[in-house]
């Protein structure tokens, strides 16, 4: 700004003493050519008068230094010229003024010179015997004069542009300096000319609605960061070339990644296949989800488009830890099959022997045994079918049935009794130690868990085996134990034994009969008298199940 | 200019992950479809086996271009090299699997459940490549280093196998033939480890400048 006002003052002054210096030159020259022209007029006119009367003479009396007089005859030739010889001067018959002189008395003409940049001016007069005098006088032309008030001039316009230039900068600075003075940030504070107040309000009005505007952003800003940072699920937000603009604490979590990843590609967070498809389809403006296994946990992505301008500008991801969930699927899903398939191999052998009976093919004597082969799947069938209706039942959690004081050396007691008979088949001895002990618990429920418990011990022990049933009080709990010398559980399955259906030997199950579902309904039980399942196991010398009910 | 120059390091970093990602989706289907019987991953392998070598051409072609037009210097350039090298390791463990996608249908008659070792092996091997590319991501050397000493592991694992098949092959001579496929694929998977070792030693060169 502050050149501008220079630049712009030096020009007005420049222009100025241009224009004046122009225009004096024009209206002096115009005058001066006036005054040149009449008294060259008046001196021919008495030259002329002079010649007329004393001839040459007068002439060569006349002292003129200035302008140059020449005498031309009738016939053209010079007679006399003060500043050349005449004799050397050629006919001047022709020459403008001198033909007008002769025929109309008197004539003028003005010839330039360019090489001296001089005008020469020319007045002859016609006298008596009609020869002709001629004054000439020479005069400056205006680039010759103007080269002469070059000086002056260009001292005026020094001295001009040194005035203006100071007066230029203190007007600068007289306008600049409040404006630069203005504390943006507090305009009301700056003292400034009247012409500047209204911009000041308006800015101190603006500055208001942004400081407005910026503490509700930030405020929205901090709600949505509180919101996104405690929640449990994952939130990553992605740009259409898959860059990750903002993430919440639960990624970092969830994917064990550093909070850096913000402006990184989304494969910096987690590379497998459905976790970029899911994320891809998004952006491709489709809404997906997927279940993405990440380190032996399963994660539902759940990736939405979002649109601007009917356009996909990116996508939201949302991503939770289902694992649980798909666990607990899992294991719904492998029950129902075993559960089909338990049924089915029953089922099969029934019809089987009964399709040859409807046949006749089996003979009379035979017919019973066959009976007796239906019979006993027909048992297991049934006995699965109870035990997987007591699982449901155990399932529907918290029964109705309410708790009440069960002596637990009691109820071993009459269990060992039921057992006893089949203990005796493979000569197993079974011991019952420890102290009556009453807990709170669901008799049915209680009896199922021991009679399972010491039934396994029996199954799986060795002929001519122990069984050990010990209760014993430890502080506030009560530790229900069995301790078989049998043939033992491989530690990487001992965590799978509760599962249902779950057979350590598979092969052989069908010998050793059971459902498959007895520890199952142990852990059941369990979990519904808030008891804990030690399980301690060694292959070929036993294992040893601890039951610890709180009192 | 220079903003070009990042963009394409960034690119190839991205198309990096990608194909450490399509090396583990392979080594994934082929040990999941050896040891389920299923015959029909094969092709999928092959598949697969082919976008890891585009992708290699791919990223060759991205080192190049950058070696050239922007010249890097000092880490990027450390950087550029390591990958250039790294994607050969990683073709390598593509060829490996669709190798042993190969093999899967002389093995399907039989049932590979007994071979717990086999199993832990190739497990072993594909967790050395997770971790090798997640090392890579992360720029995590202390993993990198994890890597290189669970070759051992897997080089281990591989005796444990030989010695297994060699007295079982004792016993069953019929079954001669499956059991040289079993060792051909314990030794691919062996190899696989070695390569993921290289990615590892890699990895490690890109972050810190020295070789391990």
């Amino acid at each position: 700004m502050k050149k501008k006002i220079f630049k712009n003052t030096i020009l007005i002054i420049l222009l100025l003493v241009v224009l004046c210096g122009v225009s004096i030159i024009g209206v002096l020259y115009s005058y001066f050519n006036k005054q040149y022209v009449s008294s060259l007029n008046q001196a021919a006119g008495y030259i002329a008068e002079g010649v007329n009367l004393s001839g040459l003479d007068f002439l060569t009396d006349l002292n003129e230094n200035e302008k140059r007089i020449t005498w031309v005859a009738a016939d053209g030739t010079v007679l006399y010229d003060n500043k050349a010889d005449p004799h050397t001067m050629e006919n001047h018959k022709n020459r403008t003024e001198i033909k007008q002189a002769m025929t109309s008395s008197a004539g003028t003409s003005v010839r330039y010179s360019k090489t001296l940049s001089e005008e020469t001016i020319y007045h002859a007069i016609r006298i008596a015997d009609g020869s002709v005098v001629r004054v000439s006088v020479v005069r400056k032309s205006v680039p010759a004069l103007l080269m002469k008030v070059l000086l002056p001039i260009i001292l005026v316009l020094l001295l001009g542009v040194e005035f203006s230039a100071i007066l230029a900068y203190r007007l600068s600075k007289q306008i600049t300096t409040p404006l630069e003075a203005i504390d943006l940030d507090h305009p009301d504070e700056s003292t400034v000319y009247d012409e500047l107040s209204p911009f000041i309000r308006k800015i101190r009005i603006q500055n208001e609605q942004i400081q407005k505007a910026m503490t509700q952003l930030q405020a929205q800003k901090n709600e949505f960061a509180l919101i996104t940072e405690n929640m449990q699920e994952g939130f990553l937000v992605v740009d259409k070339k898959e860059i990750v603009l903002s993430h919440n604490r639960s990624i970092s979590t969830l994917f064990d990644v550093d909070e850096s990843v913000d402006g990184k590609h989304v494969l910096e967070i987690n590379r497998s296949e459905e976790f970029i498809d899911c994320i891809k389809k998004a952006i491709q403006g489709i809404h997906s989800e997927y279940i993405c296994p990440v380190k032996g946990r399963f994660y539902n992505i759940y990736a939405n488009p979002v649109f601007r301008n009917n356009e996909v500008a990116g996508a939201v991801v949302i991503i939770t830890d289902v694992t649980e969930k798909e666990e607990r699927e899992n294991l719904r899903r492998e029950f129902s099959a075993n559960v089909s398939h338990e049924l089915k191999t029953p089922l099969t052998s029934i019809s089987g022997i009964a399709e040859i009976i409807k046949n006749g093919i089996v003979d009379e004597k035979d017919v019973k045994t066959f009976a007796g082969k239906i019979y006993d799947e027909a048992r297991r069938l049934i006995h699965l079918v109870e035990d997987i209706i007591k699982l449901s039942q155990l399932d529907e959690g918290e029964q109705a049935v309410e708790k009440t004081p069960i002596d637990i050396y009691d109820l071993s007691r009459i269990e060992i009794h039921h057992l006893e008979p089949v203990a005796e088949e493979r000569h197993i001895k079974i011991n019952l130690q420890g102290e009556h002990m009453m807990i709170s618990g669901i008799h049915s429920v209680l009896e199922e868990m021991v009679y399972n418990l010491i039934e396994n011990a029996i199954k799986y022990n060795k002929e001519d085996g122990t069984i050990d049933v010990m209760i014993k009080k430890k502080k506030h709990r009560c530790e229900f134990c069995v301790k078989d010398s049998g043939i033992g559980i491989p530690a990487d399955q001992l965590d799978r034994i509760f599962e249902r259906f779950y057979r350590v030997d598979k092969s052989h199950s069908k010998e050793i009969g059971g459902t498959g579902l007895g520890l199952s309904i142990v852990k059941h039980g369990a979990k519904l008298h808030n008891a804990e399942i030690k399980i301690e196991s060694a292959l070929n010398v036993g294992t040893e199940i601890n039951l610890i009910f709180p009192i | 200019m220079r903003n070009e120059y990042e963009k394409q390091l960034e690119n190839l970093n991205v198309e990096l992950i990608r194909m450490g990602a399509l090396c583990e989706k392979v080594i994934a289907g082929t040990t999941k479809a050896l040891f389920s019987g299923d015959a029909k991953y094969t092709s999928k392998s092959h598949a697969v086996e082919e976008e890891i070598d585009k992708s290699e051409h791919n990223i060759e072609h991205i080192c190049m271009s950058l070696l050239l037009k922007q010249q890097p210097v000092a880490s990027d350039f450390r950087f550029v090299s390591a990958a250039l090298k790294l994607i050969s390791d990683l073709e390598r463990i593509g060829d490996q699997c669709a190798d042993i996608a190969d093999m899967i249908r002389f093995t399907t008659s039989y049932d590979l459940k007994d071979f717990k070792d086999l199993e832990e092996m190739s497990g072993a091997a594909k967790d050395m490549l997770s971790n090798a590319v997640e090392a890579y991501v992360k720029k995590d050397k202390d993993l990198a280093i994890t890597v290189i000493q669970a070759d051992d592991k897997v080089d281990a694992l591989f005796d444990s196998v030989k010695k297994r098949l060699i007295k079982e092959i004792g016993k069953k001579a019929e079954d001669g033939e499956f059991y040289i496929d079993i060792i051909m694929i314990a030794k691919y998977y062996e190899r696989i480890g070695d390569h993921a070792t290289n990615v590892a030693e890699w990895v490690y060169y890109s972050i810190t400048g020295e070789h391990i």
